[in-house]
C-alpha cells in the first residue's frame, strides 16, 4: 500500500528538480501539486493503518520511518507554502522519496506489545518524529544557506545565486527549525524518561530491561540533544550564525539519520518493537 | 484594413524634443478625443511614456493617414511640421506588430528588459479601449502583445540582473540580507560613485544612511541631495561597528580599512553578516578582509564582472524574446490576413439566410396546417442545415492568411454565388461580425 504514495514522491522529486533548474513557474505549481497528492495518498494510506491497529502506526522502525516521511513532507509543505520559496524542495523531496522506500518494501507491524498502551508512547514518539522533521528541514536550509554562501563569497555569481532565498533568510529560517526541533526533541526525551519510570518496574519485557543509556539509541538522541542544544546557545552567545550554525545542524541531523535507521534497525536492544 | 504606428522615442529623439510632444502634458484622453474629430481613423490607441509618444491606428489608407496624423500632431503640440517629420518614425503593417510587440517586451526599452513598459502599454489600451477608439484590429493587437510582454517576461531572464555597478550591489546587499530596511548604511566618502550607490540603497528604504569624508562640505552636500547624517572623520571607528553596509569610495593612496579593524568590529558584532562595497581605484580596504567570515568584500573589478556577465546573458536572453516576438507577429499577420475574406463569408451567409427566408416564405402556405411548435422546429431544421453547409468554406475562408489569395478566393465566391450586390459595409462588419475580436459579442454561429 505504501508503493503508491513512494511512486508519487519520486514524481515529486522530479518535478521539483525540473523546476529548480529551469526556474519555470509552471514547473513549481505541477511539483507543489504533485507533493499534495503525494500526501493525501500517504495519509490515506496511514489512515488505513490507524483504523487497522486501532492506533496511529509508529511501533516499529518501519512505520516511525513512514510517519516521520509525512511529518516532515507536511512542514515543508508549511514551509513552502507561508514562504512562497520552493528551492528547498530540490533537496527535501528526494529525501522523503528515499525514505519512504524503507515502509514501501518492509513489513508494517501488525500487533502492539500492550506494554505500549500507554498515551506517553504516543507523546513520546510523535513528539520526536516532530522534532526529526524540524531538524531535516534545518539541515537542508542549513545546505542551502552553506552553497549560496560560497558562491557569494567567491563573487562567483550563479546557479545558486539565481535560485536560492536571502542568505539571511536561510540563517533565520535555520535557526527557527532547529528551534522548534529542540522544543520537540526535549519533549520527547523527558515524556521517554517518564514513561520508562513507569514501566520499568512493572514490566519483564527485555526491551524495556534494555533502556537505559547504555543503549545506542538513547545514546545517540542524549548526543543529539547535546549537539543542538549546544547550536543553539553558540548562536545566542558566541555568533555561531551563519555558516557554522549551517554545518552543525547538519552533523546533528547526520546523528539523526543514524539514529533512526542503521541504529534503530541494527544495534538497539530496546527500541525493536 | 491596415495598421500604422506614428511615434517618437528616445531612439529618434532628445529628451527637449520628447518632452515636447509628450501626450501627459495636456492628457491622453483629450488627444484620443481629438484626433477622433481630426482624423479619419476608425480604431486609435495614444501610448505616452517619458521614453516615447506613439499613436497607433487601424486605417484603409496609411498613406493618406500618415499625412492628417502629421498634421494633427503639428496643431496638437505646436511644433512645425519639419522639425516633427524629422525626429518621427512610421511603421506599418508587420513592421508595425513587430514595433509594439518589442515595444511590450521590452526590447524597445533605454534599458532593456525594464519590466513598467507592460504595464504603461496595458493602461494605453485600457483608456482607448474604455473610450470605444479600438475595435478588432487594434483589439487584437494590443491582446497579442499583452500575451508576447508577458511570454518573454516569464520565459526569459530578460529583466534579471544588474546593468550597472551601484545596482549590482543594492542587488547583492538584497541576497546576503534580504530587506534591506533595517540596515544601516555608512558611506566613507562623497564621490559621484558613492552618492549613486547611495542613491540606489535610499531607494530600498534603508534606516540609516550615515557619510563621512576627509573634508567636511563634501559629506555636507551629499548628505542635503540624498538625506541621511554626517560623521566627523574621527568617529568613524564607532560608525563601522553599527554599519550593515559599508561603501568606500576615497581617493586615498592607502587602505583606509584594515584586516584587523574589521576583524575587531566584526567580534563586536557578533558576527553580523557586512557587507562592504569598495569603489575607490586604488583601493580603500585590504584585501584579506574579504577572508574574514561574514564579511562579503566587492570592489569595482567584482561589481564590473557581475555586471558584465550579467550583459552577456542578456545578449541571449533577447535573441529568445525576439524569436518570441516573431511567433508572435506571425500570429497577428495570420489573423489580420484572414480577415481578408471576412466580407465574403458575411455575405455568403448572408445570401444563403435570404435564400432560406425566400423558400420558407414560398412554403408558407403547404406549412400552415402544422402546429406552430412544428414550424418552429422546421425554421430550425433549415437553419441548422445551412450552418453546417456555410461550415467548411466559412473556416477554409478565414485560414486564408495571404491577402492576395484572399482576394481571389472571393472573387471565385462572388461570382459563384452573386454575392456583389450583398456584400455589405466593411467597416460595419469589422466591429459587429469579427469573430475572434475579444469585445464582439457575434451571435453568428457560422463564423464563430
Amino acid at each position: 500500500m505504501n508503493k503508491i504514495p513512494l511512486v508519487l514522491y519520486v514524481a515529486a522529486s522530479l518535478v521539483y528538480v525540473l523546476h529548480f533548474i529551469k526556474c519555470s513557474s509552471t514547473a513549481g505549481r505541477i511539483a507543489t501539486l504533485t507533493l499534495i497528492t503525494a500526501i493525501l495518498a500517504h495519509t490515506f494510506v496511514l489512515g488505513m493503518q490507524t483504523m487497522k491497529m486501532g492506533q496511529i502506526p509508529f511501533v516499529s522502525t518501519t512505520d516511525a520511518v513512514s510517519a516521520f516521511v509525512w511529518l516532515l513532507a507536511m512542514s515543508y509543505l508549511y514551509t513552502e507554502m507561508t514562504t512562497d520559496e520552493r528551492a528547498m524542495g530540490v533537496l527535501i523531496v528526494p529525501l522523503l522519496a528515499v525514505l519512504k522506500i524503507i515502509p514501501a518494501f518492509g513489513e508494517p507491524a501488525l500487533t502492539k506489545p500492550p506494554v505500549l498502551n500507554s498515551a506517553w508512547f504516543t507523546l513520546h514518539v510523535s513528539s520526536l518524529l516532530f522534532a526529526y522533521a524540524s531538524f531535516a528541514l534545518a539541515c537542508v536550509i542549513g545546505i542551502t544557506y552553506v552553497l549560496l554562501f560560497r558562491e557569494l563569497k567567491e563573487k562567483r555569481l550563479g546557479f545558486f545565486y539565481a535560485r536560492l532565498p536571502p542568505l539571511h533568510i536561510l540563517d533565520i529560517m535555520n535557526g527557527r527549525a532547529v528551534t522548534v526541533g529542540w522544543i520537540f526533541l526535549t519533549i520527547g526525551v523527558t515524556i521517554g524518561g517518564i514513561w520508562l519510570g513507569q514501566v520499568q518496574t512493572k514490566s519483564l519485557d527485555p526491551r524495556i530491561q534494555a533502556m537505559s543509556l547504555s543503549d545506542p539509541k538513547i545514546f545517540m538522541v542524549i548526543i543529539c540533544w547535546f549537539v543542538y542544544s549546544f547550536e543553539l546557545y553558540a548562536r545566542k552567545t558566541i555568533g555561531w550564525n551563519g555558516r557554522k550554525g549551517a554545518w552543525l545542524s547538519a552533523v546533528g541531523f547526520a546523528i539523526v539519520l543514524l539514529n533512526l535507521l542503521p541504529i534503530g534497525y541494527f544495534l538497539t536492544k530496546s527500541h525493536n518493537f | 484594413m491596415h495598421l500604422l504606428v506614428l511615434g517618437t522615442s528616445h531612439h529618434t529623439a532628445s529628451v527637449d524634443f520628447r518632452e515636447r510632444v509628450d501626450f501627459s502634458r495636456r492628457g491622453v484622453p483629450q488627444a484620443l478625443g481629438a484626433l477622433i474629430a481630426q482624423v479619419e481613423v476608425s480604431e486609435v490607441v495614444v501610448l505616452s511614456t517619458c521614453n516615447r509618444s506613439e499613436i497607433y491606428v487601424a486605417c484603409e489608407d496609411p498613406s493618406r493617414t500618415h499625412h492628417s496624423l502629421v498634421k494633427f500632431l503639428s496643431d496638437f503640440h505646436g511644433v512645425p511640421r519639419d522639425l516633427l517629420i524629422s525626429h518621427l518614425y512610421e511603421l506599418t503593417d508587420i513592421d508595425a506588430a513587430r514595433h509594439l510587440f518589442r515595444v511590450a517586451a521590452g526590447l524597445d526599452s533605454l534599458v532593456v528588459g525594464e519590466p513598467q513598459i507592460l504595464g504603461q502599454v496595458k493602461d494605453a489600451y485600457s483608456l482607448a479601449s474604455d473610450q470605444h477608439h479600438t475595435a478588432a484590429v487594434l483589439n487584437q493587437l494590443f491582446h497579442h502583445s499583452f500575451a508576447v510582454g508577458k511570454r518573454v517576461r516569464s520565459e526569459t531572464g530578460l529583466s534579471d540582473g544588474a546593468m550597472s555597478v551601484s545596482y549590482a550591489s543594492v542587488l547583492l546587499a538584497r541576497k546576503i540580507f534580504g530587506n534591506l530596511k533595517d540596515l544601516s548604511v555608512l558611506l566613507i566618502g562623497a564621490g559621484e560613485m558613492a552618492e549613486l550607490t547611495a542613491t540606489h540603497l535610499r531607494s530600498q528604504q534603508v534606516h540609516r544612511i550615515s557619510v563621512a569624508s576627509r573634508t567636511d562640505s563634501h559629506a555636507e552636500a551629499l548628505v542635503e541631495r540624498i538625506g541621511g547624517v554626517k560623521i566627523p572623520w574621527t568617529g568613524l571607528q564607532a560608525e563601522l561597528v553599527s554599519a550593515d553596509i559599508i561603501v568606500t569610495a576615497t581617493g586615498s593612496a592607502s587602505p583606509l580599512l584594515t584586516y584587523s579593524q574589521i576583524a575587531e568590529v566584526i567580534r563586536a558584532r557578533r558576527n553580523k553578516p557586512l557587507f562592504i562595497i569598495d569603489i575607490a581605484v586604488p583601493r580603500d580596504v585590504e584585501t584579506e578582509i574579504g577572508q574574514i567570515e561574514q564579511v562579503f568584500l566587492y570592489n569595482i573589478d567584482d561589481l564590473r564582472l557581475v555586471v558584465s556577465e550579467n550583459i552577456t546573458k542578456r545578449r541571449a536572453e533577447v535573441e529568445r524574446a525576439e524569436i518570441m516576438v516573431s511567433e508572435a507577429v506571425e500570429k497577428f499577420m495570420t489573423w489580420l490576413g484572414s480577415r481578408g475574406a471576412i466580407p465574403t463569408v458575411v455575405a455568403l451567409r448572408q445570401r444563403f439566410e435570404t435564400i432560406r427566408r425566400a423558400e420558407l416564405e414560398r412554403l408558407s402556405l403547404k406549412l400552415s396546417p402544422l402546429s406552430p411548435t412544428t414550424r418552429k422546429q422546421v425554421d430550425e431544421i433549415t437553419r441548422l442545415l445551412v450552418e453546417k453547409l456555410l461550415l467548411a468554406p466559412t473556416e477554409q475562408l478565414k485560414a486564408i492568411s495571404n491577402p492576395e489569395a484572399a482576394e481571389i478566393h472571393s472573387d471565385v465566391m462572388n461570382r459563384l454565388f452573386r454575392l456583389t450586390e450583398e456584400t455589405p459595409d466593411r467597416d460595419t462588419e469589422d466591429v459587429v461580425k469579427d469573430p475572434e475580436s475579444p469585445t464582439s459579442n457575434s451571435k453568428n454561429s457560422v463564423i464563430s
